[in-house]
């Protein structure tokens, strides 16, 4: 009976969300953010995270003076990642360059099913098919578990929600691609940036060295602009230069639909697992769309029947990834709802937009602003809908988004990302910041650093302090207080876990090596 | 990385251990944060440098290809002489002047484009941000004297 008191519930408060997100207001920003994402997803030069850093600064305004309030908002940033994860796929399909860290996996089907295989439009809207089922079954995962977990959630102290953050940081070094040693030293450093100016409880200044600039802190918007928008220019500039060898062209038509639908009908049960698996991988955080999607491609290859098709143009190795990748991205907005934990770089961008426009992220979320919340789900639906239609009526014309001068995109997106960083506190220290950002991050990205435990480290650094202080202040300075409750105990046990996972790897690979090394001695 | 874990590490090092004397709530002062944080870049720092160390790493450099520091360099120098010159000429003059510079010496744009560029851009902006997000952007040292840019 609760159970079916829980599902009325949510589709009463779920119904209501749609109701916000249908207002004129909403529903126009909704569009214009679904639209800069697909354009923002055609520009190599830019990604997903970057256009929602570079944008997070225009959403104070519309959070201040718009009618929808934060709602409004936060369903414009959403929809930009929603076009975003769109946007890359074209490239990668019509031109073998990839638009997003996620559309990369599509280049080893994607392009040669449309160059080789002369199918370029079948590619196209498999992979739009494929992301708008994805995203719809983990928009329904979405809307009954988020709003589960922030329940349990809502008995939690703050050893338990320590013990949160603390296991988010060890799934980015135990699940980490990089090297475990690298993402430690990210989230060192994001927990440093995170610490600099007033110390909340005592009032004592931090490395700041007597600027009075840096007194409330380094600010976190001027630091993901630098690290993703001008990060990415430097290394786009160095990685793709302005030269783009292959151009094909396409219009997705009817008979192209009907074929694709032909298509998703033998492969449909692949579409819907591989979409659940990167919902729930997507829920953990650190992994967004671009380890989903790779996740998919890896399971759909695994238990395929036609191994020896992928790469040369099989429409599995198309739909998985696409499937997996839209799910992972709105899975890692769960723990941002539910926990205020962010699941993916990108959402960690949207988090930040939380904390300027007043909101706290976490389970308390669906008491107090059940209207930004319900309003956000629906928002999802909404503008992956929105984001599928564009993409179907109109791939010639994003297409010509990949011709515009690299002479006007490039310093174009350098000026935005100026105006981005000055006009949140009229300051130009914070211009400042973003310009040695954009060279901390180039650097990063070219010795292989990856970004994303830095930039949840920022996010998260004062939460994870303030709850390790406040709940040493509740058991009168005792450490025991984190294994004291059976749920921070096990969060912590998983935590030590899953920080132990590249070490039993490591362990596991010397020992493969010397054995394989013996037979040759 | 090193170097600023140790300057973290020193400036944050008089309150970097649990207190239990009751100094602070808690028993944690104001340094234990940042100077466990900058200890964990430290630690993590020396077990890169040893691995980098052991690793075979026969890959050529990273700035191996004359391109790889070129290319960067042709975006950052354009884009840190605009943002030094911000204070002094203005925001709107700066956009002009930068969008300029890009279309003639990286697109070989003819000088009627880069003029039409160089005004239409700022234009742009001014009456997007200024007028329509009432976003204030930094005028030049001309503004004080009535100049409306």
């Amino acid at each position: 009976m609760d159970i079916l008191n829980g599902f009325t519930s949510t589709l009463g408060s779920l119904a209501g969300g749609f109701g916000t997100a249908l207002q004129p207001f909403n529903l126009l920003l909704l569009t214009i953010g679904c639209f800069l994402g697909l354009v923002i997803g055609v520009l190599p030069g830019l990604g997903g995270t970057s256009g929602v850093a570079i944008l997070l600064p225009i959403t104070v305004f519309i959070a201040n003076t718009g009618p929808g309030g934060s709602t409004s908002a936060v369903i414009f940033l959403a929809g930009i990642y929603w076009g975003a994860l769109f946007g890359g796929v074209i490239t990668s399909i019509l031109f073998n360059i990839p638009g997003e860290p996620w559309s990369v996996v599509l280049l080893f089907d994607g392009f040669p099913l449309a160059k080789k295989l002369g199918k370029p439009a079948l590619a196209l809207s498999s992979s739009f098919f494929a992301s708008f089922i994805g995203a719809f079954i983990a928009t329904v995962l979405f809307t009954f578990f988020a709003r589960a977990l922030a329940d349990v959630a809502l008995a939690f102290g703050p050893a338990e929600l320590f013990a949160v953050f603390i296991m988010s940081f060890a799934t980015l070094i135990g699940l980490g691609s990089e090297s475990p040693a690298k993402s430690v030293m990210m989230i060192g450093f994001g927990l440093l940036l995170a610490a600099v100016g007033f110390d909340t409880i005592t009032g004592a200044p931090r490395l700041t060295f007597g600027r009075i600039e840096i007194l409330s802190g380094i600010g976190f918007v001027p630091v993901t602009i630098g690290l993703f928008g001008m990060g990415e220019i430097l290394a786009s500039a160095e990685e793709q230069g302005i030269g783009f060898v292959e151009r094909l062209s396409a219009k997705v038509g009817l008979k192209d639909i009907v074929e694709t639908l032909g298509e998703l009908r033998k492969r449909i049960w692949t579409v819907v697992i591989t979409a659940v698996i990167g919902f729930w991988f997507g829920v953990l955080p650190g992994h967004g769309a671009t380890a989903g999607s790779f996740l998919g491609y890896g399971l759909a290859r695994q238990y395929s029947k036609n191994k020896e098709n992928f790469g040369k143009g099989e429409i599995t190795g198309i739909m998985a990834p696409q499937a997996a990748a839209d799910a992972s991205a709105v899975g890692s907005l769960v723990p941002m709802v539910a926990l205020g934990v962010p699941g993916s770089p990108t959402s960690a961008v949207i988090m930040a937009g939380l904390f300027i426009w007043g909101l706290q992220p976490g389970p308390l979320l669906f008491i107090d602003h059940p209207d930004f919340v319900w309003g956000l789900t629906a928002s999802i639906y909404l503008g992956h809908l929105i984001t599928f239609t564009m993409c179907l009526l109109a791939v010639p014309l994003l297409a010509k988004i990949m011709h515009a001068p690299y002479a006007i995109i490039t310093p174009f997106i350098v000026i935005i990302s100026i105006i981005g960083s000055y006009s949140l506190n009229n300051s130009m220290f914070d211009v400042f910041i973003t310009i040695a950002f954009g060279f901390v991050g180039y650097w990063l990205r070219k010795m292989k650093y990856p970004l994303a435990p830095l930039v949840v480290a920022i996010v998260l650094g004062d939460s994870t302090e303030r709850e390790l202080r406040k709940a040493l202040i509740a058991s009168g300075g005792s450490p025991l207080i984190f294994v004291g409750s059976p749920l921070a105990a096990t969060l912590m046990i998983l935590a030590i876990i899953l920080l132990l996972v590249p070490v039993i790897r490591n362990v596991r690979e010397r020992r493969a090596r010397s054995s394989s090394a013996e037979p040759a001695a | 990385m090193i170097l600023i874990a140790a300057v973290a590490m020193f400036d944050s090092r008089a309150s970097a251990l649990p207190d239990p004397t009751g100094k602070f709530p808690g028993g944690l002062g104001p340094g234990f944060y940042p100077f466990w944080s900058a200890a964990m870049i430290a630690g993590a720092a020396v077990v890169v440098i040893y691995r980098w160390f052991v690793t075979a790493d026969i890959g050529e450099g990273v700035f191996a290809r004359r391109e790889a520091w070129t290319a960067p360099l042709k975006i950052a120098v354009p884009m840190i002489v605009a943002v030094a010159f911000i204070q002094w000429i203005g925001f709107y003059f700066v956009t002009g002047l930068y969008m300029g510079f890009f279309a003639k010496f990286i697109g070989r744009y003819r000088w009627i484009w880069v003029i039409v560029i160089a005004i239409l851009f700022p234009a742009i902006i001014y009456f997007a941000f200024e007028k329509g997000f009432r976003v204030f952007l930094p005028k030049s040292k001309l503004y004080e004297q009535g100049f409306p840019l």
